[in-house]
């Protein structure tokens, strides 16, 4: 794996597919995606509902074993194609090396294991640690995560745990191997806001400390706007803008996220009224064969709902999906 | 009988516990623990709070799907307490509610048409017969949805248009209160914002008063006029929308408004306020005030002596709190 040289990603996926066959219908969820992520950088992929954004998560970590489901392309690590690793090959990387955070908050952990335990666990199985080592490796872990009165909650089932503390125990589980990406997919959309910025600056410092690299999924313009050094916005299985947090807010180029960040309501003092996009997203079962925008575009025109827009250079490393990019900055 | 002058609805010290468990494990939750607020003719009231704080309940009590246990609900200057059987029927019809899930609320093998004419074969002197289609066809028009809609299942519609027809199915009986219980926060942004929209044309329209619950307070700065914040069953803070975002004035409501991130990397909150674990159990409050618990402020007084919600800092704006300073906590140009 030395081979790799350092200014590589990280991870490096290319043209990324995945579809799904149900009742006769095919559902491309992901529709050839390509995204670099490097050492460090915390990378958000935003989209709503059925963007494709959790999709790709479940992709990187070869979590598609659904039999309908077909997935093609590429996903490097460190220079090493995952697709099509045996499954005694991709138990060094998945969880170790890169490890899930899901929103799943309650129904993630097991209901009769105590929560000390479920993290001693981690270092038991794969790290050949002691009963005694692996609890006490828990108990640091579960500190260092500002759980109060670790010692006595270690002894603790999770349904005793709430919502808040639940996704800290994830989260110590997740980065208990030392990974160097965590892919944390909706950490805090089943938290309260109080309780989502204690995760997310909780995130932050963790990062920083271990050096990981984060792939941030969210729906949340606003956890991206904060946390997030690069943004991908995905739309019906496609990245319609990607670029730095900066560009893709202050310089955006693409009518989607435009759109979204319009319809997105505001805290300041004088509530200027929302925008809402028109319409809704499209089936994925029934793309258009053009931009899966177009229906919705305030600039669409003859060429959009016939021709695929591509990624193109805006400038730098901000890249957009768009017939009309340049017309973007008007709307 | 109608009072032009007074509140529309009002509800005073409403309280509602729950008893949980058996024997030596029973409990009892204080979900609702003395609420008083008031609605006006043709305004929005948001109710904010996080999970547990008992937003849900107080809507269930508006909606007598629960009896409370003490407090009073006047509507029109009447007491609901008193009304007898028919009076309580008649009252049903002109409160109304939204819930978060259509899928919950609109029956699966029903077609459009049949949810929202449901409220006629209900009340059965509201509209004969004959008019249910062109009456359910306006409807459908003022949510946003077409005629050719009236047909449809509800799994042939997206989430933001099952919405709108629960929407519409509120307003069938011309109600004037509708109650929305997180009747957006299932639904995408893009969405989001449309239905948010639509109720505030309606209610331009038809001058409804609207009851606006929500966990998410960017949404409910959009659509309220004023606004009541809750806190394990109490009312911390309430007034007008512009009072309690751009100055408030319990500390709770300051934390709650630090901690919504910003869509623009540009704006960075200096003075962040990171509350620190969870709200105490409704089961077993803080004594004194119950925001304490996770109060920077909180000394002695607050532990001894719970702070009323009155107005404190002039204007209508009225605080639980004994030191309620309004401030400007969404100052956010890094000029600290």
């Amino acid at each position: 794996m030395s081979i790799a040289r350092i200014d590589d990603p990280l991870l490096a996926i290319r043209d990324l597919r995945v579809s799904y066959k149900t009742g006769g219908r095919i559902v491309n969820a992901v529709n050839g995606i390509d995204l670099d992520l490097h050492r460090t950088e915390t990378l958000a992929i935003v989209g709503e509902s059925g963007s494709g954004k959790s999709v790709t998560a479940r992709a990187i970590m070869g979590m598609i074993n659904d039999v309908n489901a077909v997935v093609s392309g590429s996903i490097r690590f460190r220079g090493r194609e995952l697709r099509g690793l045996r499954a005694s090959e991709l138990k060094s990387i998945r969880g170790r090396k890169i490890a899930l955070v899901s929103q799943e908050v309650f129904g993630s952990l097991n209901p009769v294991m105590t929560v000390g335990n479920q993290i001693a666990e981690m270092f038991r199985a794969h790290d050949g640690a002691s009963r005694r080592e692996g609890r006490r490796r828990a108990l640091e872990l579960m500190e260092r995560l500002a759980i109060p009165s670790a010692q006595e909650r270690a002894r603790d089932y999770p349904h005793q745990f709430s919502g808040g503390m639940s996704q800290r125990i994830l989260i110590a589980m997740a980065i208990a191997l030392g990974p160097e990406i965590l892919i944390a997919d909706e950490p805090t959309t089943a938290l309260d806001v109080t309780v989502q910025a204690q995760i997310m600056e909780l995130l932050a410092e963790l990062q920083e400390e271990r050096g990981m690299a984060l792939i941030l999924i969210t729906h949340d313009a606003g956890v991206v706007a904060e946390a997030a050094d690069r943004i991908a916005v995905m739309y019906a299985g496609s990245i319609m803008e990607i670029g730095s947090t900066e560009d893709v807010y202050m310089r955006t180029a693409h009518p989607y996220m435009k759109g979204l960040l319009a319809s997105m309501p505001d805290l300041g003092p004088s509530a200027a009224g929302l925008e809402p996009i028109p319409g809704t997203p499209p089936d994925p079962a029934n793309l258009p064969p053009g931009c899966a925008f177009a229906p919705r575009c305030p600039l669409t025109s003859a060429v959009c709902p016939e021709v695929p827009p591509v990624l193109e250079i805006v400038e730098g490393g901000h890249a957009t999906a768009c017939h009309h990019s340049d017309e973007v900055a008007a709307l | 009988m109608n009072s032009a002058e007074g509140p529309l609805l009002e509800a005073r010290d409403l309280v509602k516990h729950f008893e949980t468990g058996r024997g030596k494990a029973r409990q009892r939750v204080r979900a609702v623990d003395g609420v008083s607020f008031s609605v006006q003719r043709g305004e929005t009231f948001g109710v904010v709070g996080e999970s547990g704080c008992g937003k849900t309940t107080v809507a269930r009590l508006l909606m007598l799907l629960e009896e409370a246990d003490s407090g009073s609900i006047t509507f029109k200057g009447e007491s609901v307490n008193d009304f007898d059987r028919e009076r309580r029927q008649s009252y049903r019809r002109q409160v109304q509610i939204v819930f978060q899930n259509p899928d919950d609320s609109l029956h699966p093998r029903h077609t459009v048409f049949q949810s929202v004419s449901e409220p006629w074969a209900i009340h059965r002197d509201v509209l004969p017969r004959r008019e249910w289609q062109e009456r359910a066809n306006e409807l459908l028009n003022l949510v946003g949805l077409s005629d050719k809609h009236a047909g449809s299942y509800p799994f042939q519609l997206s989430g933001g248009q099952k919405q709108r027809v629960s929407i519409a199915r509120a307003l069938a009986l011309e109600p004037d209160v509708v109650v929305l219980d997180e009747c957006v926060s299932a639904l995408d942004v893009s969405i989001q914002a449309q239905i948010v929209n639509l109720l505030l044309g309606i209610q331009d329209r038809l001058g409804l008063s609207m009851i606006f619950i929500s966990h998410d307070l960017s949404v409910v700065r959009n659509i309220a006029d004023r606004v009541a914040v809750m806190y394990l069953g109490k009312i911390l803070e309430a007034g007008g929308t512009s009072d309690i975002f751009g100055q408030p004035s319990h500390p709770y409501t300051k934390a709650l408004l630090s901690a919504i991130p910003l869509a623009d990397p540009t704006r960075s909150r200096p003075d962040r306020i990171l509350l620190a674990g969870d709200p105490p159990s409704p089961i077993d409050p803080p004594s004194g005030c119950r925001f304490r618990t996770r109060c920077r402020q909180a000394d002695e007084l607050c532990a001894r002596e719970e702070p009323q919600l009155i107005a404190r800092t002039g204007g209508d704006r009225r605080s639980a709190c004994h030191y309620a300073t309004p401030e400007d906590v969404l100052r956010v140009d890094g000029s600290s």
